[in-house]
């Protein structure tokens, strides 16, 4: 047991941070819209942690406050994402389908490259040193787990509340749900916005987690990633994320065995995943209950 | 800002923009058919550049699965991005087969279509590594026979330089943009081809077939990421069996140097501000959307 944590446990804090990242992206398919702007978010999250816990300026503050830098860490990066995410959400949820999958993608090579070329970001080596609150890398699961298990519970609450079912209405028919006066743009903002908190905290938290962040964290690869949970999970439950993170970060470390053959197979599990579960793995299960 | 600097970084911008406009359309080719982006496509790019790299130089690298191994022939080069441009489109035709044609004979989500790609994309591109190994190729110098490397032009007191490379790569992509343009407007197919991006039921109503016109289609837009892929490849080398990937995210802009280094947040902003005026692109025209 102690050998298998050893080798699987920091596995299963990734499991949770990508259920996370996964789950930030539910929030806007929720009401219907594609988003793949949770990675620019996660990295500015990052950013927000990575430069109040190395700037020589607020030395004094992180005295005085101890841990509880981490939370104030995390408060920054939350009210900085859902800032930008306003700015970026009205403009860009006029846009429906691939089309805004293609403007969010613009938003995170936009903020890539800004972050590359602002000095206090550190430019292309990044920010590295961040101090870490735990020696133990598997301690970051007091992190990621109260969070999920925040963010499964506030979901659940969300499904069953008036907004959700407003949410739900435009993904179900956004025609109908104007013409019976729901404020579509603006519901689509929130739930966007919401996403973009998440991500953004997640980010803040896994700062300390990776000890270094530079622009190499919100890239393309990582939003595809990130969609591909949701996507093979089931991206009409709050589970899918869960479930397709799980399954698709333990795949490559899984299929280790068979070294360099080992991506192509990853490769056929995506594939075989889309064609046999196009409802994602929550999708079986939803059927059987039915 | 002279006239010969002008000069020079039009045509730099002109060669390596005709290459991208050739590859763009095969993204375009399958996405005004079946709506959905084919992630695929950068990985097929990259495998019609070391397709036509083996024919032409006749050897492998020294890594990967066939180290060592050489072809009992020497394609001459046209040849040889021919082959290899027709390979990319067998490729295309396995693309459309695997990830895109199961899901839209269960009807499934057209977004499952962005992962499936994804993971054939994940495929291809470690089957390249796999086989063809991990290290840098680059074309021998002299793949294009017995040309000079550039050629020079005064203008006034300052040179404008043409690589022979920036020649053979405007050319070639001007030539397939004719030909494209010809299959779809002039011929009785491209007519069949446009109805079945006008709308697939009605045109299977007209006796076409539409299986057959989506599996062609992806023939041709691999044909021309192939070529695309071959072509870059001649001009920069083949730097690792990821090289198609980042070309397919890639937009370049054209800005004065000391703004250089954020040249690609410029040119992801005007893609931004494009999406947001004109969703249905620069020169499209506005699709009426029916309730």
């Amino acid at each position: 047991m102690e050998d298998f944590v050893a080798r699987y446990g920091f596995l299963f804090v990734v499991i949770l941070q990508q259920a996370l990242l996964g789950l930030s992206l539910y929030f806007p398919l929720m009401t219907g819209q594609l988003s793949l702007a949770s990675i620019g978010f996660y990295s500015l999250g990052g950013y927000v942690a990575a430069i109040m816990g190395t700037h020589p300026e607020l030395a004094p503050l992180r005295e005085a406050l101890g841990f509880f830098m981490y939370p104030l860490e995390w408060l920054v990066a939350l009210a900085a994402s859902m800032l930008l995410g306003l700015a970026l959400g009205y403009p860009a949820l006029r846009l429906r389908g691939i089309y805004l999958a293609l403007a969010t993608i613009a938003f995170v090579q936009i903020l890539g490259v800004v972050v590359l070329n602002l000095p206090i970001a550190g430019g292309a080596i990044g920010i590295f040193g961040i101090p870490q609150p735990f020696e133990d890398r598997l301690a970051y699961v007091w992190f990621f787990g109260p969070l999920l298990a925040l963010t499964v519970f506030f979901l659940w609450r969300l499904e069953r509340s008036g907004t959700g079912r407003l949410f739900f209405s435009i993904r179900e028919d956004e025609l109908a749900a104007r013409a019976m006066g729901v404020n579509v743009t603006g519901r689509k903002v929130q739930a966007f916005v919401l996403g973009c908190a998440l991500a953004g905290v997640v980010g803040a938290m896994s700062a300390p987690l990776l000890n270094t962040w530079n622009a190499r964290q919100g890239t393309f690869d990582a939003a595809v990633a990130c969609l591909a949970y949701v996507l093979i999970g089931g991206a009409r439950s709050k589970w899918g994320a869960l479930l397709g993170a799980a399954l698709l970060v333990s795949l490559p470390e899984v299929l280790r065995p068979l070294k360099d053959s080992r991506m192509i197979l990853n490769g056929l599990v995506l594939v075989l995943a889309c064609v046999y579960m196009p409802q994602g793995i929550a999708g079986l299960f939803a059927r059987r209950k039915s | 800002m002279s006239l010969a600097w002008f000069l020079q970084n039009l045509l730099n911008g002109l060669s390596i923009g005709s290459v991208y406009a050739v590859f763009a359309l095969g993204y375009t080719l399958v996405f005004s058919i079946l709506g959905i982006i084919n992630f695929a496509h950068g990985a097929v790019f990259t495998l019609g550049a070391y397709l036509t790299y083996v024919l032409a130089v006749g050897e492998f690298g020294l890594n990967g699965l066939l180290a060592g191994v050489t072809l009992p022939f020497k394609l001459p080069f046209v040849l040889a991005l021919l082959a290899g441009a027709v390979l990319s489109g067998l490729a295309g035709v396995a693309v459309e087969r695997m990830a895109f044609r199961p899901l839209r004979k269960r009807g499934a989500d057209a977004l499952l279509a962005l992962v499936s790609s994804l993971g054939v994309a994940l495929i291809l591109v470690n089957l390249i590594q796999y086989l063809f190994g991990a290290e840098i190729y680059s074309f021998p110098p002299d793949v294009l026979g017995d040309l000079p490397p550039a050629m020079l032009f005064q203008i006034g007191e300052e040179f404008v330089a043409v690589r022979t490379i920036q020649a053979v790569l405007f050319a070639v992509s001007m030539l397939m943009l004719i030909l494209l343009v010809w299959f779809i407007h002039g011929t009785k197919q491209g007519k069949a081809l446009r109805a079945t991006a006008e709308n697939p039921d009605t045109a299977s109503l007209l006796g076409i077939s539409v299986d057959r016109f989506i599996l062609g289609t992806f023939f041709i837009s691999g044909l021309l990421g192939g070529m695309s892929g071959t072509l870059i490849g001649v001009s920069f080398g083949l730097a690792g069996p990821y090289f198609g990937v980042a070309y397919g995210l890639k937009t370049l802009a054209f800005l004065p140097p000391e703004l250089s280094s954020f040249k690609e947040a410029v040119a992801y902003a005007l893609l931004f501000v494009v999406l947001l005026a004109r969703p249905q692109g620069l020169l499209g025209k506005n699709a009426e959307e029916k309730v």
